[in-house]
């Protein structure tokens, strides 16, 4: 080992004596700043990936749409079966109704389901929370929970739904009366918008509601986990028949701003945290500093004996590199810590606030979620062990500039 | 002369102090042969210190010119292996113990293995301080921590030892072991010496005795 580096780690952490008081600063500040990214960052992915997770739960992977309608669904839904990776298609049809119940009108977003296949593709069962998806034909509905709750509907209750088409059907002279539908159950996905207005309809009723015949406005895929929805998608592209005028797009392409709009809240988060990890070094650089000017005379003894002043420099900048890793290290452990007991701090939060109700209302979660990625574990390491490094070069300078003479007179 | 370590012609060095121009050496001429002893008297500030630091190349001076003629080693190993140096306020490194302090000055040239442990060991021992190898400078006295100070600058064995004031910081007893431990061993390793003291009877137990006044050079 290089004497340079051994010093560093001697200076640091001595043998036989107590851990040095400005060295536990240093390395608890770095510290603080690691675990404060670390929890920030996994609780931010956690919620990203349950968002994430959400939209592939309510779209598939990859969505096929055309530019008007799908007058064949089964035929191009026999050829996109074939496409290696898909494990399962579905179609659907959408459109916004009117829904009354008690003279109360609403106009959600109306979401038609082949129940012979929606279950291939989207897990509805996992977000019934009152009643059964069982119980969904045509003449039933299963309604978004903050819509049941704002009309005052519950399940047994019958509600009218009209669609567009009644206008139409008025232009020329003919009636087309709401259609009559009982509630069959209640559904709750924890995405405000969609929890707020959608009522969900057999794909029969709502090719009915909107004079569709048997033509949809496009097909839901699942593929298989380990693939990526955008090479399924181009190859799904690939297959389809011109004639459909149909194109397929991952679930990520159909989100790409949403998905834009979660990775910059995350990046703002890592860059406003890490300055926590910036006033840390600081630190560190003010206690290399205090360093420097202590150990003058030793710094001039270290020339005496032939070391160069690169040589003292790297000395200094070791240690700011031993105070990141030591750092680090620490706040991950601190970190992860943390995240594994977080549940039970939040439940203790919420316990002496009386908040707990209005947690799972608000954020549909009575846990926090918490995903790190590999490439934010490295992103959060790399960084800070550089900036650490980084603050032991300006002590390093003042070291390597000593004239050994000076400092050895020094008093 | 081919026994000649050490040179120094015609050496002048200037301070600034403030708007003064402090004339510290004149015209200072030396030569140092392979294990002679020397010693170097003067007053405060008559510029023995400064003297030493120019012949240890911490320092270069305005005119005239430093020679070690005693090696042809180059870079870091030449100063290593050429001399060693002893203060007089010691400058260990606190955050190291006694062994750790004299294996400091191997890890400069190279690295560590159990023959340079055994070296530095047996080192310790021959200054005495075999049972405080582990002890920090802290929990040492001022007669150890200097014993751990000539241990380490002689375990590279230099040609040439320049000593400013060893026992400047010792009572008289411990003083008077510490210069007869540094004579004793510079003569069995054939190390020369060079003693700056202010005490004459340390001054006369070396070889030549010169004398420091302002910023010339006598021989006694």
């Amino acid at each position: 080992m290089p004497w340079y580096l051994y010093l560093a780690l001697k200076q640091l952490f001595p043998t036989g004596k107590r851990f040095p008081f400005f060295t536990a600063i240093s390395v608890l500040g770095v510290a603080l700043g690691v675990a404060l990214l670390i929890v920030s960052i996994s609780v931010m992915g956690g919620f990203g990936r349950e968002i994430r997770r959400m939209i592939v739960d309510t779209q598939g992977d990859v969505q096929i749409r055309s530019g008007g309608l799908i007058n064949d669904p089964k035929a191009l839904m026999g050829i996109v079966a074939k496409v290696p990776g898909v494990l399962g298609v579905t179609p659907f049809a959408e459109g916004v109704g009117m829904l009354e119940y008690n003279r109360k009108p609403v106009f959600p977003a109306i979401q038609g389901v082949d129940l012979n296949h929606v279950n291939d593709v989207i897990p509805l069962n996992r977000y019934i929370r009152v009643g059964s998806l069982d119980a969904l034909d045509d003449d039933t509905v299963i309604l978004s929970s903050q819509l049941a709750y704002s009309i005052g509907a519950q399940v047994g209750d019958k509600v009218q739904i009209s669609s567009p088409l009644l206008i139409e059907k008025l232009k020329n002279d003919e009636v087309f009366l709401p259609r009559e539908l009982t509630v069959a159950g209640i559904f709750e996905i924890g995405h405000q918008q969609l929890d707020s207005n959608t009522v969900i309809v057999t794909l029969r009723r709502m090719q009915d509601l909107y004079g569709l015949g048997g033509a949809v406005h496009g097909l839901d895929v699942r593929i298989a986990a380990n693939l990526d929805p955008d090479d399924v998608a181009r190859r799904i592209n690939a297959v389809l028949p011109p004639s459909a005028n149909a194109a397929a797009r991952s679930w990520m392409e159909l989100n790409q701003d949403f998905l834009f709009v979660l990775q910059l809240e995350k990046n703002l988060i890592f860059i406003l945290l890490l300055f926590i990890v910036v006033v840390a070094a600081f630190s560190v650089t003010s206690s290399l500093l205090i360093a420097v000017v202590r150990k003058t005379r030793e710094i001039g003894l270290l020339g005496a004996l032939g070391g160069r002043p690169r040589e003292v420099a790297l000395c200094f900048c070791f240690q700011g590199l031993l105070i990141g890793v030591s750092g680090t290290l620490s706040g991950l452990a601190l970190g992860f810590g943390f995240l594994a007991c977080r549940n039970d701090v939040l439940h203790l939060f919420t316990r002496l606030t009386g908040s707990q109700e209005a947690l799972v209302r608000f954020y549909q979660f009575s846990n926090v979620p918490a995903y790190l990625s590999t490439g934010d574990l490295a992103l959060i390491v790399v960084s800070t062990i550089v900036i650490s490094t980084l603050a032991g070069i300006l002590p390093a300078w003042r070291a390597a500039r000593l004239n050994p003479v000076e400092a050895l007179r020094n008093e | 002369m081919s026994d000649v370590i050490l040179e120094a012609f015609g050496v002048h060095k200037t301070y600034l102090s403030g708007d003064r121009r402090l004339e510290v050496l004149r015209d200072v001429s030396l030569t140092v042969a392979r294990g002679e002893s020397v010693s170097i008297r003067g007053e405060s500030g008559s510029g023995k210190s400064t003297l030493l630091h120019l012949l240890a190349g911490l320092d270069r001076p305005d005119s005239g010119e430093v020679r070690w003629t005693g090696t042809s080693d180059t870079g870091t190993e030449r100063r290593a292996k050429f001399l060693g140096m002893v203060f007089q306020s010691f400058y260990l490194i606190p955050e190291l113990n006694a062994l750790e302090n004299v294996l400091m000055a191997i890890r400069m040239t190279g690295s560590i293995g159990t023959a340079e442990c055994d070296r530095a060991r047996s080192m310790l021992a021959r200054v005495c301080l075999a049972d405080r190898a582990h002890h920090l400078p802290a929990h040492l006295s001022g007669g150890e921590r200097q014993r751990v100070a000539v241990a380490r600058a002689l375990i590279n064995s230099p040609q040439l030892l320049l000593a400013d004031e060893p026992t400047g910081n010792l009572d008289e007893k411990t003083g008077d072991a510490v210069i007869g431990l540094l004579l004793e061993l510079c003569a069995e390793t054939k190390t020369a010496l060079v003693l700056v003291t202010h005490n004459a009877a340390y001054a006369a137990k070396t070889g030549r005795v010169l004398f420091m006044r302002d910023g010339v050079l006598h021989t006694v």
